[in-house]
């Protein structure tokens, strides 16, 4: 399994290579075919003509194309993802700065998905038909159903505006510093440094916006893990595991839900992936300063280094879900192991 | 099973509880007895370095923490002396001299000098960026020249009248803090955009890019403060959506907000804690018409078009919070005079002049271009297609991003039929508004309708040049009347801008010099 393993994971590797490639390939395109003219932009709306020429030269707007593509090439295997032209900032110092950001968020929420999607699943279809069953379903048809911007506003107006309960939006209180920045996750960071107070804040500040994100995920691997636990229950060998009088939490936890898990641990992937494509809506709504905002404020300046940059990033960590999600497979079912 | 899961709600609920936050409604933020006050808006500020760029929320960070020669207050704007205690200028509008104060210094300690103000000059001239362009064409590097410490004399190219008015953009910098901060001979560019060199009433404090830039009052400010109770911080926050600004405001979290939509507006207005401010703006709404190209380059069309717009309905589309524009010069400007026989709604007259053009029925359609999302922008296009249905014209709308829309503007071929432009002048000078129509601002998105008039175009340049104030006011009347005649565009309206703010925050002073959202900070104070 060792050589096979490995052979494995370098095919996987080279195939993330070429998708990468042509995922920069299509990117770089769509932004320089796309109309409009960046420079102008950035210039400022009363700039002279010779002020625009500065920035387009610059930025190096001014050679042919192919030469631009082959500089930013060059610049990304070095790690430079250039510099924006809208704020004039190094793009990679912004992704430092947002990304962390966002991926704290996506990952609270993913694993809030997934804890409770699994639970829930398990639960409605042991308590098939039941109440709980009833409440799980129309929770998770709403799940799909309500969309995310709204439900925000929504918890915003109870929890925030109306009970006090919870802060409007932000990672933290505006009079609270960030932790100093490790990781740049502020609930490691602060755990990290044993800054309680950060801590707290932070945790009481990502609990709405992780809710609202993990929503739809969480409805999703309800409705998945059920059916297929439902599935799985009605098969042989639980009937014969029960004629065995083993305790009905082995057979559910140990046995049935294992098989149940591989098409959840999918779902668990994709919704992982578009979660992090989709985090721009609670990040507008909750005031998230994450990469979400980021790409779409870039984008509507047609400002591409920082647009070709996320999409990129994003790109490279939906293959590394894919990569996860493959490796999982083989852990639940030895058959499907990489042959 | 049961059992385990109520104990799982019970655990939520003290989870829940335990980690809320106290309900109290406070009101400005302290931190060791100092009043720091937080504005909320949407608009963040990546670059405030002053050479670059000059968008309301730089330039209102860039005005706390930098000093210019001169300040706008005020409305009616009026320029009063800030670095410089007086400044004259020749007779013939050529040479300016400015005499500064002599207790000025910059952050670090250093006095300001002359020296620093010629550098500072250079610097935004040579870059070639942000507010650059206003005085390109006039100065250059040698036109700068320091007299004493305490003296600088600007000598231009040409007389230029207007020369003054650009003077609050171009801040003052501390050429040894820049350049100490300076990488591969960027002129200190990559620092300043989060760093700054001034002498402002304000110096920085927290930046967090993204979510709030925090400034601190600087207590020994050289020109002191007009009251003792001026606010010890500012911490402009950036907040996205129109519900959180009202929350926010409402909750007391934020002390001041603007961008909140018509109806959030006059709702808080209602709120015993809070009062709105209302003030007419000089921002102008046109639908700018392509007059070189297709239907709309014939002037009867133009006209009948005019004639056909149901000009009220902008007022209701803002809830009654704006006026409709009587001349292309916003109303309260230097040299503005309400033009007469302005077009309104007159029905018989559309159809007069669209049968002098020769389409007594209309019968064609026209292009509508906005920005996508913008719902007074829509709301005013959809107004205009039912009033143009009345003639027989069909009108389509079409909604684009921004960056399209400059794009499309930039050529004549591509440039919409009707285009829907809001344009802020930043300067208390008719030239600013009348240059829009000349043939320099071609290819700018306020330059869409290609404008094409060589008498107006010779009374614009005149009227630039001219250094007395008189012969220039009755050319810029001419060139009003002229421009109105032509009907290049749907000349629109004004838009109040609006600010709501915590009871406890006194001091606001509009000016309509100020962009957008822009608050002048510093004579803002708190009444307990």
């Amino acid at each position: 399994m060792g050589l096979s393993m490995k052979r494995f994971f370098v095919k996987r590797l080279v195939l993330m290579g070429i998708t990468l490639f042509g995922l920069s390939v299509v990117v770089f395109s769509i932004s320089r075919i796309a109309p409009g003219d960046p420079a102008r932009l950035a210039a400022g709306p009363d700039a002279t003509e010779e002020m625009v020429e500065v920035i387009r030269k610059e930025f190096g707007l001014d050679r042919p194309l192919i030469v631009q593509y082959g500089l930013y090439m060059k610049g990304l295997l070095k790690g430079d993802f250039g510099r924006s032209i809208r704020t004039r900032h190094q793009v990679w110092e912004d992704i430092k700065n947002y990304l962390p950001a966002t991926f704290e968020l996506v990952f609270v929420s993913i694993s809030f998905a997934t804890l409770f999607g699994i639970l829930f699943g398990v639960l409605s279809a042991v308590y098939r038909d039941r109440w709980i069953d009833h409440l799980i379903r129309f929770f998770s048809v709403t799940g799909v159903a309500v969309p995310m911007f709204w439900l925000g506003i929504m918890l915003q107006l109870l929890f925030s505006a109306k009970l006090h309960w919870l802060p409007l939006g932000g990672r933290l209180d505006t009079m609270i510093p960030p932790p100093t920045p490790l990781t740049r996750f502020f609930l490691i960071d602060s755990l990290l440094s044993g800054n309680w107070v950060v801590l707290k804040n932070g945790l009481v500040h990502i609990f709405l916006p992780a809710f609202v994100l993990s929503f739809p995920a969480l409805a999703s691997i309800t409705r998945i893990n059920r059916a297929e636990m439902l599935e799985v229950l009605h098969k042989d060998f639980v009937l014969n595991e029960r004629a065995h009088g083993l305790p009905n939490r082995v057979i559910l936890f140990k046995y049935a839900l294992k098989n149940a898990l591989i098409p959840t641990l999918t779902m668990i992937g994709l919704r992982y992936g578009w979660m992090l494509g989709g985090t721009i809506l609670v990040e507008t709504v909750f005031d998230w300063p994450g990469i979400g905002y980021y790409a779409v404020a870039a984008a509507v300046y047609s400002d591409f280094q920082p647009v070709m940059a996320v999409t990129i990033l994003l790109g490279l960590n939906f293959m590394i879900a894919n990569l996860l999600v493959d490796i999982g497979y083989g852990y639940l079912d030895p058959r499907v192991r990489y042959e | 099973m049961k059992k385990g899961h109520w104990g799982l709600i019970v655990l939520a609920a003290i989870l829940m509880v335990s980690f809320t936050v106290s309900p109290a409604l406070f009101a400005y933020e302290k931190r060791d007895g100092k009043k720091i006050i937080v504005y909320g808006e949407r608009q963040p500020a990546p670059n405030i370095d002053p050479s670059q760029f000059y968008d309301w929320s730089t330039r209102m960070l860039q005005q706390a923490l930098y000093d210019a020669l001169l300040k706008y207050v005020g409305n009616p704007p009026r320029l009063i002396p800030w670095l410089a205690k007086s400044w004259k200028k020749s007779a013939d509008g050529k040479k300016w001299t400015f005499e500064l104060v002599r207790n000025a210094k910059f952050h670090n300690g250093d006095p300001v000098t002359a020296h620093a103000v010629k550098w500072s000059f250079e610097r935004t001239l040579a870059l070639k960026k942000g507010p650059a362009w206003m005085l390109l064409d006039f100065l250059d590097k040698d036109g700068i020249r320091v007299i004493d410490d305490y003296t600088i004399e600007f000598s231009l190219k040409a007389p230029y009248a207007a020369f003054e008015m650009a003077i609050p953009w171009w801040y003052i910098m501390n050429p040894k803090v820049v350049l100490a901060n300076e990488k591969a001979g960027d002129m200190g560019q990559e620092w300043m955009k989060d760093h700054s060199a001034g002498s402002g009433p304000f110096r920085q404090k927290r930046w967090e890019h993204g979510v709030l830039y925090e400034l601190e009052a600087v207590e020994d400010y050289w020109k002191g403060w007009e009251n003792p109770k001026h606010v010890n911080g500012v911490i402009y926050k950036i907040i996205r959506e129109s519900s959180s600004l009202r929350m926010g405001l409402e909750k007391g979290e934020l002390d001041v907000v603007a961008g909140l939509n018509s109806e959030d507006f006059d709702a808080v207005a209602k709120n015993p804690n809070i009062y709105v401010t209302n003030d007419p703006g000089w921002t102008t709404f046109g639908i700018k018409m392509n007059t070189q190209k297709g239907y709309t380059k014939d002037i009867n069309i133009r006209k009948a078009i005019c004639y056909a717009f149901d000009y009220p309905s902008m007022i209701k589309i803002y809830n009654g919070n704006a006026i409709l524009e009587d001349s292309p010069f916003p109303k309260g400007m230097k040299g503005y005079i309400p033009v007469p026989n302005v077009y309104r709604q007159d029905m018989k007259k559309a159809k007069e002049y669209l049968a002098k053009a020769g389409y007594p029925n209309g019968g064609f359609e026209l292009e509508y271009v906005y920005v996508q999302g913008l719902e007074e922008e829509r709301q005013i296009g959809l107004v205009l297609l039912d009033n143009l249905a009345q003639l027989g014209i069909k009108l389509k709308m079409v909604p684009l991003v921004w960056p399209n829309m400059v794009a499309r503007a930039s050529k004549v071929e591509t440039s919409p039929d009707l285009m829907a432009v809001f344009t802020t002048p930043i300067m208390n000078d008719p030239d600013v508004v009348a240059i829009q129509y000349h043939k320099d601002s071609w290819g700018k998105y306020y330059g869409s309708h290609f404008y094409q008039n060589e008498k107006v175009w010779d009374l614009i340049q005149k009227a630039r040049f001219t250094a007395d104030w008189n012969v220039r006011k009755s050319l810029y009347e001419q060139i009003q009347v002229m421009i109105m005649e032509d009907a290049p565009e749907i000349f629109g309206m004004l838009y109040n801008r609006r600010w709501a703010f915590r009871k406890h925050l006194q001091g606001f002073v509009f000016s309509p010099m100020r962009l957008t959202s822009e608050i002048d900070l510093y004579p803002l104070y708190i009444q307990d």
